[in-house]
C-alpha cells in the first residue's frame, strides 16, 4: 500500500514504494516481476496504453491478427523462463524446434534439422559432414562459455574481457578469432564451398548492422547459438500464440508478483537527490518517490531526457549518443488466399524458410543498405505462423511473417520508399515462393518507423543492432546507469543481440537486489 | 597553473606570441616545446633564477597553456560539468582550482576557471581538451572558444609581483581578484595566481601587444624571466604534481597509470560534496579506498632521477616520477608514486648506477599535502559521522 500526500505545488508526492519500473516492455515486465517476488513494493510505469512494447497483436485484416516485433523465439533467457515460471503463466511452445529451409539464388534448397547438434551429426556429404560437425561443436562450445557475457553486461562477471581470459588456452584462442574476425573468414576456415557455408554466411549477417565480410561479424552467430530456448541450444522455437504469449506470460509473472501495473503514465524525469536516484516526476505531474528505478526505454531518453544532459557524465553521453544507425530490418505480415490443406505442403511450410542470398549479393545489398538506397537481394526469414499454431489460423486465410535484412534505416520512410520496400521483399520472397504475389490479400510492412511509433520511442531503437563486440561495449557503459546509485537500466543499449532475451531486465532487477542485500541502498 | 609534460617529439614547435622578447633574453639558448610551442628551458641560470622568483619576481611566458573563453547563458553549468571547480560559486573577478575528471573519476588534467562577468568565463588547462569541451556542450546554452592563438600570457611570480605590476602601471583592486586596465593603450586582464606556494598574477592581453607588454614588465618593473627548469623546482617544492610526469590522464591510450584526485594528492579539488561535476559520481564508487599515493620526498643524494624504484621497509612500493635540485633545501626534492597502503615517513631511493645501492629519502611535507592531508581527515570526520 502506498502513502499519498498533497505536494504544495498541486500534484501528488506518492510514496511507500520500494521500486518504479520504467517502461513496461519485455524487459521492464521482467524486471518488475523479479522486484515484486522478491517481496518489493513496485511500480511498472508505461508511457503509452499498450503494455509489452514492441511485441504485441496487431490486426492484418477483419479476424486476422499478427504478431508485431518478433516471430519467433531464439535467446529468450531460460532463467527468465525458470524463475518466473513463465510456463505455469501460459507460456507453451506450439513448435520447439524449428527445421531451417535454405533457399538459394540458382534454385537450390538445403534442409537443417532445428537441433543443429543431430543435423550436423546427419549431415549427408562426404567432405562438408565431418567438417560441419567439427564448426558446431567448436562454436556451440564458444557459444556456451559466452553465455555469461551476452547476459547484460551490467554484471561484473558479464565482463566478455574476464569471460575470454578464463577460458583454457585451446578455446581462448578459438574465441579470439571467432571475436574477431569476420563471420566469412571463420566459415571459410572451417568449411568447404558451397551451400551450406552460403546458408550459414546468411545467418550471421542476419538482423545485425555489421556484414559478413567486416570484422566482428561472426558474434553475431555465436550470439545466437548462446541462446537455449525450449531447452535446445541454438534452436528456433514458435510460442503457442506467437511471441506475445512471453509478454502475456511475463505480465502475469508481475501481476501474480503484486506489481502495481500503470498505463498511460509517463514520466517526465527521474528524482536524483544526493547522486541516489530517488523516484520519479510524472508527466501529468505528481511524483512517485522510490529508493530503487530500473529504466527500461531507450538509454536516449532515460538519460538525456530524463535526467538532462547537464548532469550526465560527458563520456556516459557520448557512448550513448554516438552512432547514427544505417541499417534496418523490416518486418512485411500477409494474408494469403488460400489455405494448404495437404500434410505434405503443410510440413514444408512448418519449417522456418531462409532465403539466404550468394555472398557477393549479400555483400552489395550491405554497401547498398549503407547508402541508402534498398538492396535487390535480401536475406528473408519467413514463417507461417498459423500452420506453426493452428489456433491462430481462420477465413480460409493462410498468414506468412517475414523479416528482411539489410535495409537502409529510415527515420521517418515516405509512401514511395516503402512502396520501394515491400516491392523489394516481396521479390525475394518469390524466389522461394512464386506467384505469392497474388494470393496476398491483407499485407502489414513494419519498418523501425511504425513500430516505433506504435511504442513512442524513437526510430533507431528499432534499428538493426551493430556488432556484438560494439554491444557489449555499450551494455557496459549503458548498464552502469552513469553511476547513479538506485538506477538501474535495461533498455536497448544494455541488451545484447537481437530478438526477445529478457536477460537484461533480469539482471537489472538482480543487480538491483544485490546492492540492497549489500547494504548500498535500503528499499 | 602547471605546465604539462614536454612534449616527445615535434616536428617544429610554434612561436609564442613572447617568443622574440624570451629568444633575445635567453643568455643559456636551452629550449624545449610544450603542446607545440617553444619555451626556454633556462635563460640565466637555474639556481638564479629560482631565488629571483622566490624571494623578488620573476615573469614567465604562459604561452603554451590552453586557453578558452566560455560564454553563454548557461556557462556556469557547462564549467560544471567539464572541471571539479565550482564556477556557479564565483562572483565576477574570482578564480577557482578544479580538475577534470572523466567518467569513472580518473583524473584527466587540471583546470583554472575565472569569472569575467556574468556570462562570461575563463578557463585554463595544462593541455587542450578541445573534443571534450564541444561535447560537454551538447544540451547545454554555452560556447567554448579557444584563444590561445589570440592571446599572450605572462605570469608575473614572487614576493614582488604586485611592485613589478605597480611600477608597470598596473594596480590590482584586491588579492584575489581579477581586474582589466589599460597599459599603454593595450587592454590588459590581470587575474591572481598561484605558481606552487608562490603567489602570482597572470596578465592576459592581445598577442600583437605582446613584446610591449614584457618590455614594460622588463624595464619598469625590473623582472627577470624564468625559464621552465626552475619552475620545475619551485613546482615539486609546492608539491603540485605536473599532469603527463607525475600522473598519466586517465584516458591516455593503454595507460596503466589512472589516478583519482586522491592518489595524487588533490582531493580538496574534487570534494564529493560539492555540487555537480562530471566524473562525481564514478568518484564515489573510488575515492574511498585509493590505491595509490603521490608522495612528496627530500632525498639525500644528488643522482637521483625519474624512473627510480623507491622502497619503505626494505620492499618495492613505488617509483620516483619527477625531481629536481632545490638551492632551498640543499637537496634533491622529488615526487614518488606509491603504493598507498605503506603509510612509511621513510623511505629509500635506488640510484641509477649499477651496484650503487639505495639512498635515503624523507618525506617532504608541503603546503599543498598539508591541505590534503586536512581536508582527507575532515572527509573522514564527516563520513564517520553519517
Amino acid at each position: 500500500m502506498s502513502d499519498v500526500q498533497n505536494k504544495p505545488g498541486g500534484g501528488r508526492i506518492e510514496g511507500g514504494i520500494d521500486a518504479i519500473v520504467i517502461g513496461a516492455d519485455a524487459e521492464g515486465l521482467t524486471a518488475a516481476a523479479y522486484l515484486g517476488r522478491a517481496g518489493y513494493n513496485t511500480i511498472l510505469l508505461e508511457a503509452g496504453v499498450e503494455i509489452g512494447g514492441a511485441v504485441c497483436a496487431r490486426e492484418l485484416s477483419p479476424g486476422q491478427n499478427y504478431v508485431d516485433g518478433e516471430h519467433l523465439i531464439s535467446i529468450l533467457d531460460p532463467a527468465v523462463i525458470a524463475d518466473l515460471d513463465l510456463y505455469r503463466h501460459g507460456v507453451s511452445y506450439a513448435a520447439r524446434c524449428l527445421d531451417t529451409a535454405y533457399f538459394f539464388e540458382d534454385g537450390e534448397t538445403l534442409q537443417l534439422g532445428g537441433d543443429l547438434q543431430m543435423a550436423a551429426a546427419a549431415f549427408d556429404d562426404e567432405e562438408a559432414g565431418p567438417a560441419f560437425q567439427k564448426f558446431i561443436a567448436e562454436v556451440f562450445e564458444a557459444a556456451a562459455f559466452c553465455r555469461p557475457a551476452f547476459e547484460a553486461a551490467a554484471a561484473p562477471e558479464s565482463d566478455i574481457e574476464k569471460v575470454m581470459r578464463a577460458a583454457p588456452r585451446n578455446l581462448a584462442a578459438r574465441l579470439n578469432f571467432f571475436s574477431l574476425a569476420p563471420a566469412q573468414e571463420v566459415l571459410d576456415a572451417y568449411l568447404p564451398d558451397g551451400p551450406l557455408k552460403t546458408a550459414l554466411l546468411c545467418e550471421a549477417g542476419f538482423r545485425s548492422a555489421a556484414a559478413p565480410h567486416e570484422p566482428f561479424s561472426f558474434m553475431t552467430l555465436v550470439r545466437r547459438w548462446a541462446g537455449e530456448v525450449a531447452g535446445l541450444q541454438g534452436a528456433c522455437a514458435y510460442p503457442q500464440g506467437g511471441a506475445v504469449a512471453v509478454v502475456t506470460a511475463l505480465r502475469r509473472a508481475a501481476q501474480a508478483a503484486k506489481v502495481d501495473i500503470r498505463a498511460a503514465t509517463g514520466v517526465a524525469s527521474i528524482l536524483i537527490e544526493q547522486d541516489h536516484a530517488a523516484g520519479v516526476e510524472l508527466e501529468g505531474g505528481g511524483q512517485i518517490r522510490a529508493p530503487i528505478i530500473v529504466a527500461a526505454g531507450s538509454a536516449r531518453r532515460v538519460f538525456m531526457e530524463m535526467i538532462g544532459a547537464a548532469t550526465i557524465d560527458i563520456g556516459f553521453q557520448r557512448a550513448i549518443t554516438a552512432a547514427s544507425p544505417q541499417l534496418a530490418s523490416g518486418h512485411l505480415h500477409l494474408a494469403l488466399k488460400g489455405v494448404a490443406r495437404d500434410e505434405k505442403t503443410r510440413g514444408h511450410m512448418s519449417r522456418r524458410l531462409v532465403y539466404a542470398p550468394p555472398r557477393e549479393a549479400l555483400r552489395r545489398a550491405f554497401a547498398d543498405a549503407r547508402a541508402g538506397r534498398v538492396p535487390s537481394d535480401l536475406m528473408i526469414e519467413a514463417v507461417f505462423p498459423d500452420v506453426l499454431d493452428e489456433e491462430i489460423g481462420g477465413d480460409g486465410m493462410q498468414l506468412l511473417s517475414a523479416i528482411a535484412h539489410p535495409l537502409p534505416f529510415d527515420e521517418a520512410p515516405d509512401a514511395d520508399r516503402r512502396a520501394e520496400i515491400e516491392t523489394a521483399i516481396l521479390a525475394n520472397i518469390e524466389k522461394f515462393a512464386p506467384d505469392i504475389e497474388d494470393r496476398i490479400k491483407a499485407r502489414a510492412l513494419r519498418l523501425a518507423s511504425d513500430i516505433a511509433q506504435s511504442t513512442s520511442a524513437p526510430a533507431q531503437d528499432y534499428a538493426a543492432p551493430s556488432s556484438i563486440i560494439e554491444q557489449v561495449a555499450l551494455a557496459r557503459v549503458a548498464g552502469s546507469a552513469g553511476y547513479v546509485s538506485g538506477l538501474y537500466f535495461c533498455g536497448r543499449e544494455a541488451r545484447i543481440g537481437a530478438g526477445l532475451s529478457c536477460a537484461a531486465g533480469r539482471m537489472a532487477a538482480k543487480a538491483a537486489l544485490f546492492e540492497v542485500k549489500r547494504g548500498g541502498r535500503a528499499a | 597553473m602547471i605546465f604539462p609534460a614536454e612534449d616527445v617529439i615535434v616536428d617544429s614547435p610554434r612561436a609564442t606570441p613572447l617568443y622574440a622578447a624570451a629568444a633575445s633574453a635567453s643568455e643559456a639558448n636551452i629550449w624545449t616545446s610544450v603542446n607545440g610551442w617553444s619555451l626556454a628551458r633556462v635563460f640565466t641560470s637555474v639556481e638564479k633564477e629560482y631565488h629571483a622568483a622566490k624571494n623578488s619576481a620573476a615573469i614567465a611566458d604562459l604561452g603554451a597553456l590552453s586557453r578558452w573563453a566560455v560564454r553563454g547563458r548557461e556557462a556556469a553549468q557547462f564549467l560544471s560539468r567539464i572541471t571539479t571547480a565550482p564556477a556557479p560559486r564565483l562572483g565576477v573577478g574570482e578564480s577557482a582550482c578544479g580538475l577534470i575528471l572523466d567518467g569513472d573519476g580518473g583524473v584527466l588534467d587540471l583546470a583554472e576557471v575565472s569569472r569575467l562577468s556574468d556570462d562570461l568565463f575563463l578557463l585554463t588547462t595544462p593541455t587542450s581538451h578541445a573534443r571534450r569541451l564541444q561535447l560537454g556542450a551538447r544540451g547545454v546554452d554555452a560556447l567554448g572558444e579557444d584563444i590561445c592563438e589570440a592571446v599572450a600570457a605572462i605570469g608575473v611570480f614572487g614576493p614582488r609581483a604586485s611592485e613589478v605590476l605597480s611600477a608597470a602601471g598596473m594596480k590590482m583592486p584586491g588579492e584575489d581578484v581579477a581586474a582589466s586596465a589599460v597599459v599603454r593603450g593595450v587592454e590588459t586582464a590581470a587575474r591572481p595566481i598561484q605558481f606552487g606556494a608562490l603567489p602570482g598574477v597572470e596578465l592576459i592581453f592581445p598577442a600583437a601587444d605582446a613584446l610591449t607588454i614584457w618590455e614594460r614588465l622588463v624595464r619598469r618593473g625590473k623582472a627577470g624571466p624564468i625559464g621552465l627548469d626552475a619552475m620545475e623546482t619551485l613546482r615539486i617544492e609546492s608539491g603540485a604534481p605536473r599532469p603527463g610526469v607525475d600522473f598519466v590522464a586517465a584516458d591516455h591510450p593503454g595507460t596503466t597509470m589512472r589516478r583519482t584526485p586522491a592518489e595524487i594528492g588533490l582531493p580538496h579539488l574534487a570534494p564529493l560534496d560539492r555540487g555537480w561535476y562530471n566524473g562525481r559520481r564514478g568518484l564515489r564508487y573510488v575515492a574511498s579506498r585509493p590505491e595509490r599515493r603521490l608522495v612528496t620526498l627530500s632525498v639525500d643524494d644528488e643522482r637521483s632521477m625519474p624512473g627510480a624504484a623507491v622502497f619503505a621497509g626494505g620492499k618495492p612500493v613505488g617509483r620516483v616520477t619527477s625531481c629536481a635540485w632545490s638551492p632551498a633545501i640543499k637537496r634533491v626534492v622529488a615526487f614518488a608514486d606509491v603504493a598507498r597502503p605503506v603509510g612509511a615517513k621513510d623511505y629509500e631511493i635506488a640510484v641509477p648506477a649499477p651496484g650503487e645501492g639505495r639512498v635515503a629519502a624523507k618525506l617532504y611535507e608541503t603546503p599543498e599535502s598539508a591541505l590534503a592531508k586536512a581536508f582527507r581527515e575532515a572527509q573522514d570526520a564527516v563520513s564517520d559521522r553519517r
